[in-house]
């Protein structure tokens, strides 16, 4: 019998890669002229692309032919929306990769640990009581950290066995974590009056909106995932090594206790800003570099810009769904990346079969 | 290269695992471990290539404390094969061969890649796996595999080589062929080996452990005597000579009447 010479990755050749790459660009560029154009009201592309055009320059490239209003909807809704609807994307998709290469386990994901919903609920708990009232907007950011912080700790003890996460272990985990800062969330919400704008602001937490975007916002989030990126690539040898398990990754030269504290500070902080500015959006994370990895392979230097390019993209177009398919009406993103990403987790744990029961 | 293990104990939940041991291990040598399932081989082994952190006793390489030294320095001077644990992650042969060269490589480029490259492919020449560089780590066999590891411990280049299990749950084919991949590579080498006649054929020295303690240590020779064996293992043996080794060929004697 001939021996079979395929190469396992598809894309994992240099040329393939970056071809794969392109196409992801030329993808996302796409889905964000698409975005621009459709939601409640449509739009021209040509007026999109002369508001777009003067705004960038800052001076009157194009004759203003159009309203202030339709001014205001590209501008200060739509651009900073599809962008952080990119950076989303893109950070809870790196958040993933970091669990993964955290616990060793593919099934791992803020969302699936109950980070998200920790974060939110630290989110939350600084919107309901505002006792971070001196730090302006940056509040609810610092709390979904703290969020963030207190349940990954937690989620990793309860998954961790003898410094083993299994898959069985890390889902039970999350199952627990999600529900205990869920239910802080609701206690939250139904201890104060129904109603109020605040509950309102943080049911958007509970499903994962993107209808909060602006300029302000889009900001702190880009400069922390952009921080969070470099870091990431720097490390990414380290991530390669650190999936042998930590006993091997020891013995190859790689100090796992310092990596995993700087994996753990790194994904909380983007979870955490992540959430504050989107809410609780699921399995993005989980999908995304799964989906990547058969692709481009493990390698993370490859594995991390496609995967970015490829989660955000992803969220672009979730969000298009999210304002399309019920238009005038908004379906909250979370809606539609779980219709998505549920399925493909419970694929996932059909595939890991092995692990499970026995 | 000389390694040096004084006094080390272990114990899990208030149970001594290894109890006070001390070894030694000269330049160029090739040294057994051998002792029953549960005498504490492996965690022996562990506690020196610090996944475990001993109770007291430390093992030095070269009188510098392992424990001392960092992770990377560590890898430097000492290469360590594990039984094969399950990698989640799928990779390419040659990949997860080149993992083993990350102590050697700088964090910034400035690495000679060709000649990176180069060792990297020696080593899987080496092993005999000359073809699968691009075969997925996971879809091989288990022979393959623990091949793979041993490509990984040699581009490491340390001097010291330390082998928990390497050939467990191996058929004697594998169990010979990897043994003489590293019998030829003129390392030091410290293993824990479960076939007796195996040990025997590629010892130097051979360090017999029971409940956590040295009972013996010794060449072949001196030390697979049926009195020996019969104390370790509960089993007679007759020990003859392997005509075309020269070295103890230990014949099991079970018995039958029950």
């Amino acid at each position: 019998m001939a021996k079979m010479k395929t190469s396992i990755f598809p894309l994992q050749k240099r040329p393939q890669y970056i071809t794969f790459c392109v196409i992801m660009c030329v993808l996302l560029a796409i889905s964000f002229i698409m975005a621009t154009r459709l939601g409640s009201v449509d739009l021209k592309f040509d007026v999109v692309r002369r508001v777009i055009t003067n705004r960038i320059l800052g001076r009157e490239v194009f004759k203003v032919d159009w309203g202030e209003s339709t001014e205001t909807i590209i501008w200060n809704m739509r651009v900073p929306r599809i962008l952080t609807a990119f950076i989303v994307g893109a950070g809870l998709t790196l958040c993933g990769i970091l669990m993964q290469a955290l616990t060793k386990n593919p099934l791992a994901d803020p969302y699936v640990l109950g980070i998200s919903h920790g974060a939110s609920a630290g989110a939350v708990s600084v919107i309901m009581y505002g006792y971070l009232w001196f730090l302006g907007g940056y509040g609810t950011m610092v709390g979904a950290f703290v969020g963030a912080v207190i349940s990954i700790v937690l989620a990793l003890r309860i998954a961790t066995i003898r410094n083993k996460v299994t898959a069985t272990q890390l889902v039970l985990a999350g199952i627990a974590v999600s529900a205990l800062f869920g239910a802080v969330t609701n206690f939250m919400i139904y201890y104060t009056k129904t109603g109020s704008d605040k509950v309102k602001t943080a049911s958007y937490w509970l499903m994962g909106s993107l209808s909060g975007a602006s300029w302000e916002t889009l900001k702190y989030a880009t400069i922390a995932f952009v921080f969070c990126l470099v870091l990431i690539l720097i490390l990414s040898k380290r991530l390669d090594v650190l999936l042998l398990g930590d006993d091997v990754a020891v013995t190859v030269g790689l100090d796992t206790d310092k990596l995993k504290l700087v994996i753990i500070i790194l994904a909380t902080l983007l979870t955490g800003i992540i959430v504050s500015i989107s809410g609780t959006i699921g399995f993005v994370g989980l999908t995304i570099p799964h989906i990547t990895r058969s692709i481009v392979g493990t390698k993370h230097s490859r594995l991390i810009p496609a995967s970015v390019l490829v989660g955000g993209t992803f969220l672009v177009i979730a969000d298009i769904l999210s304002r399309v398919l019920v238009s005038p009406e908004e379906l909250p993103i979370g809606v539609v990346s779980a219709f998505f990403g549920a399925p493909f987790f419970l694929y996932l744990i059909r595939k890991s079969h092995g692990q499970f029961g026995g | 290269m000389k390694l040096e293990v004084k006094d080390i104990v272990y114990s899990i939940d208030s149970k001594l695992i290894v109890d006070g041991v001390s070894l030694e291990v000269e330049k160029g040598e090739f040294v057994g471990l051998v002792g029953p399932n549960g005498c504490g081989k492996s965690t022996l082994l562990k506690s020196i290539y610090r996944v475990y952190k001993p109770d007291s006793g430390a093992a030095y390489i070269d009188g510098r404390s392992i424990a001392d030294m960092s992770s990377r320095e560590s890898a430097l001077e000492m290469s360590v094969m594990q039984q094969e644990n399950n990698v989640e992650f799928d990779m390419m042969v040659y990949d997860m061969v080149n993992l083993g060269r990350f102590a050697h490589q700088k964090m910034f480029g400035g690495n000679d890649k060709i000649r990176e490259r180069q060792i990297v492919l020696d080593a899987i020449n080496e092993v005999g796996l000359k073809g699968y560089e691009e075969r997925s780590f996971l879809s091989l066999s288990g022979g393959e595999k623990q091949r793979t590891l041993v490509a990984r411990a040699l581009v490491q280049q340390a001097e010291l080589i330390i082998l928990d299990e390497p050939t467990n749950h191996l058929d004697i084919g594998y169990q010979y062929q990897i043994m003489n991949i590293l019998k030829r590579q003129g390392l030091t080498v410290f293993s824990s080996i479960h076939d007796l006649n195996v040990a025997s054929c590629y010892c130097d020295r051979i360090i017999l452990l029971k409940k956590g303690k040295v009972v013996d240590v010794g060449t072949p020779e001196e030390v697979f005597v049926p009195q020996k064996i019969r104390y370790l293992f509960g089993i007679d043996t007759k020990i003859t000579v392997n005509e075309a080794t020269g070295k103890p060929n230990i014949v099991f004697i079970p018995d039958l009447e029950t």
